[in-house]
């Protein structure tokens, strides 16, 4: 037993110390390999993070170059792709008077003195004002010290060296062309939406991420809205007009070349007066250069009406013997006096009428056609409504509703007691001379063969007939001026009186010419109107249409005829040898 | 023995198939490094584009307001007073362009002439040709040599044929000049 139980005792106590050895060696172990595995996943965590690095991150988000290239705002171009509007990240420099404090520790924002450095910014734009930019670089208030630097300009403004001039990147509206086509284009408010002309209209369009990377092409042409805008400032200043409109149009398709209308704004830099008159502006009657005065205001425009309504006759059969003589003495209808500016002679033809431009033998016409004829190809003309065109201000004519009086057919039919806008007039004319189809107008390009069909109101021997009557009216008559040679120019003077408080202002005149062009094969209506225009040197001392708004026409077709593809030819004219002796002796 | 020789066939057999997983595995990281890399480079590439386009587009639209028609109509004004072409500028048919070359008609303006010498007259003898490195007078084999019509040399300086001798080459014959 006891033999058993000291080996026991002893084998117990060895295996006590072997268990215990065994237990501490374990545990050694255990902690071994808790320290190895704590290694293992520091490494572990260490390798990921390595492999993360090494082949997640540094590939970055791959940004879409035509997302990058997106434009925030579509791009507006003319007809041939030349840019109109497009956005633009245009530098602003802004005066951020804690860049050089930063941590507000104090000190002057500025290297050098606020005089020193309006000094040097007034050597990079001349037309700063010195003493503003001073009082506020002194100030100390941060603001933009100008808006629209160009680069060239806004590195020379980082070569002064001042860290308070800061040159941020501002996606901007711009409009290359400055003035140019302004009421076409509008403007583009603080807001982001665009305002007065296609930048309104086309807004949803230029702002639609789908579609904006595309440009919108205008039927407009650039040099020709140049070529117009320039004749027709030239003319308004020579003859102290208090503004001037004009239109280019495409007779077969009804495309607008050009639309301008006189004082026009600059969008790059639209003031509140731009949009605004003030109370006492408005009673005189002078409206914000951003009004559109080819499309929203309406105007008497004057024996420009003549040809339509000898169209209207013709194309009725009011009128079948051109040779036909009326009787050119005043008389009086409902108790108005129809009279003429001077006397034309005892009778008068009907060529002869349009190219001494006769209120009374157009009342004899317009009797013979009777009110109502008259009233419905005045519809059909689209002059009892809103002018057809994209922008939104378009005005309403002033149209006398029910059915017309004699009186009131008379006037109409030498432009008076109707007042529309000068685009009414150039669709007109465009439907007279075209063969007869009236189409809207429209600011859009048309692809060729896309053109609207239109509606027929004159039939197409009638428009034969008038462009011979039109071409007369520029050879023989009171068009003269506006004949430039070789480009076959045929079209009819307008001076219409104002009408002021009691009745016509005898001395305010609205003069206006309307044309076509080349008349042996009509493509484009030019329209020229003067609001106002005086009697200066330049126009002999004279106030009707032949010698301020024609010559606007005889300057303008030959800048814009080759660039329109109608080349001047001195050997080709319309046929007139059938009406040349209706008219005797002119020269 | 063959047991062991087995098992430790089976160890370099998994030794060696970790071996090819991790080269796999390596070379898959790199490929995919090199592609990262190579995506990076290309991101920056777009990135250039992009800014050069913007460039691109900044330089364009100065340009285009630099010289916008208003400024440029502004400037013919003062400046250059160009005006536009009138009619007799344009030619409008092959016709009217044939015109140019035909024979005046009968009782037609004489056209303006250049004055000129014709065969037949008095023409005076032209210069002799002197070489420009010995300044000594051409010798006509000299010339002779690149000619095909026996060195006849002439000149044109008037409306129709004309034939000039050149004194200096004494030898050659007198050639004819068409225009």
């Amino acid at each position: 037993m006891n033999a058993y139980a000291v080996p026991r005792t002893i084998i117990a106590g060895q295996a006590g110390l072997v268990d215990q050895r065994r237990r501490s060696l374990l545990i050694a172990r255990l902690r071994l390999l808790l320290v190895i595995v704590v290694f293992v996943l520091v490494a572990l965590a260490a390798l990921v993070k390595i492999a993360f690095v090494g082949l997640v991150q540094p590939g970055p988000a791959q940004q879409s170059m035509a997302d990058a290239l997106l434009p925030p705002r579509g791009e507006i171009t003319d007809r041939n792709g030349v840019p109109l509007a497009r956005a633009f990240p245009a530098y602003a420099l802004w005066y951020n008077p804690a860049a050089m404090t930063e941590g507000n520790e104090g000190g002057p924002p500025l290297v050098r003195s606020p005089e020193a450095v309006a000094q040097e910014l007034k050597a990079i734009f001349p037309d700063l004002n010195t003493y503003e930019v001073t009082q506020q670089l002194a100030s100390g208030r941060p603001g933009y010290l100008r808006r629209r630097v160009l680069p060239e300009d806004a590195n020379k403004v980082m070569h002064i060296g001042e860290l308070a001039l800061e040159l941020p990147q501002e996606e901007d509206r711009h409009y290359p062309q400055g003035s140019l086509a302004a009421h076409v284009l509008g403007y583009v408010a603080a807001d982001g939406d665009g305002r007065v002309g296609m930048e309104q209209v086309l807004n949803d369009r230029l702002l639609d991420p789908a579609r904006r990377a595309e440009p919108v092409a205008l039927s407009i042409d650039m040099r020709v809205q140049g070529a117009l805008e320039d004749e027709l400032r030239r003319g308004m200043l020579s003859v102290n007009a208090v503004g001037a409109a004009g239109i280019v149009l495409d007779v077969d398709t009804g495309e607008v070349l050009a639309l301008a209308s006189l004082p026009e704004f600059d969008p790059n830099q639209v003031e509140s007066s731009d949009v605004r008159v003030t109370q006492e502006q408005h009673d005189r009657g002078i409206t914000a250069p951003a009004f559109n005065r080819v499309t929203n205001q309406v105007y008497e425009l004057g024996s420009t009406f003549k040809p339509l309504t000898v169209a209207a006759a013709i194309d009725s059969g009011a009128i079948t013997d051109l040779s036909r003589r009326y009787s050119a003495t005043p008389y009086k209808v409902q108790g108005h006096t129809i009279r003429d500016s001077h006397p034309l002679g005892a009778t008068l033809n009907t060529p002869q009428m349009l190219i001494h431009s006769s209120n009374i033998v157009t009342g004899h016409i317009v009797d013979e056609m009777g009110a109502e004829t008259l009233r419905s190809y005045m519809v059909e003309l689209g002059m009892n409504e809103r002018p057809y065109i994209e922008l939104p201000a378009r005005g309403f004519p002033l149209w006398a509703s029910g059915s017309w009086q004699r009186i009131r057919a008379i006037t109409v039919g030498y432009g008076h007691g109707i007042s529309v806008t000068p685009l009414h007039l150039a669709s007109a004319y465009a439907a007279m001379v075209n063969g007869g189809i009236w189409r809207p107008a429209t600011l859009h390009r048309i692809a060729p063969g896309e053109a609207p069909r239109g509606r027929r109101v004159f039939r197409a021997s009638t428009s034969a007939r008038m462009n011979q009557l039109l071409r007369m009216i520029a050879v023989y008559g009171t068009g003269r001026n506006a004949d430039a040679p070789g480009f076959r120019v045929g079209g009819k003077t307008g001076s219409a009186e104002k009408p002021g408080v009691g009745g016509y202002r005898q001395t305010t005149l609205v003069s206006t010419f309307a044309a076509a062009f080349p008349m042996d094969n009509p493509r484009y209506v030019v329209i020229a109107m003067l609001d106002e225009p005086q009697g200066t040197v330049a126009s002999s001392y004279q106030r009707t249409a032949a010698w301020n708004a024609a010559p606007i026409v005889g300057r303008l077709v030959p800048r814009i005829g080759p660039q329109l593809g109608v080349m001047p030819d001195a050997h080709r004219d319309i046929d007139l040898t059938d009406l040349r002796p209706l008219v005797g002796d002119v020269n | 023995m063959n047991q062991m020789t087995n098992n430790g066939l089976r160890g370099f057999r998994r030794i060696g198939w970790f071996a090819a997983l991790g080269t796999c595995l390596a070379l898959y990281a790199l490929l995919h490094i090199k592609v990262t890399a190579v995506h990076a480079e290309v991101v920056r590439a777009e990135r250039q584009i992009v800014s050069l386009e913007e460039q691109n587009m900044l330089l364009e639209t100065e340009f285009l307001t630099r010289s916008n028609q208003v400024q440029l109509a502004a400037w013919n004004r003062v400046d250059f007073g160009f005006q536009s072409p009138t009619a007799d500028q344009f030619i409008n048919s092959p016709r009217q362009l044939a015109q140019y070359g035909s024979a005046p008609a009968e009782g037609a303006p004489a056209p303006i002439r250049l004055a000129g010498l014709r065969s037949g007259e008095d023409v005076p003898a032209f210069p002799q040709i002197v070489s420009p490195l010995t300044g000594r007078p051409i010798k006509a084999n000299l010339l002779e040599e690149e000619r095909e019509d026996n060195g006849a040399l002439a000149v044109t300086i008037a409306p129709g044929p004309l034939r000039v001798p050149i004194a200096g080459i004494a030898e050659a014959s007198v050639g004819v000049a068409q225009r």
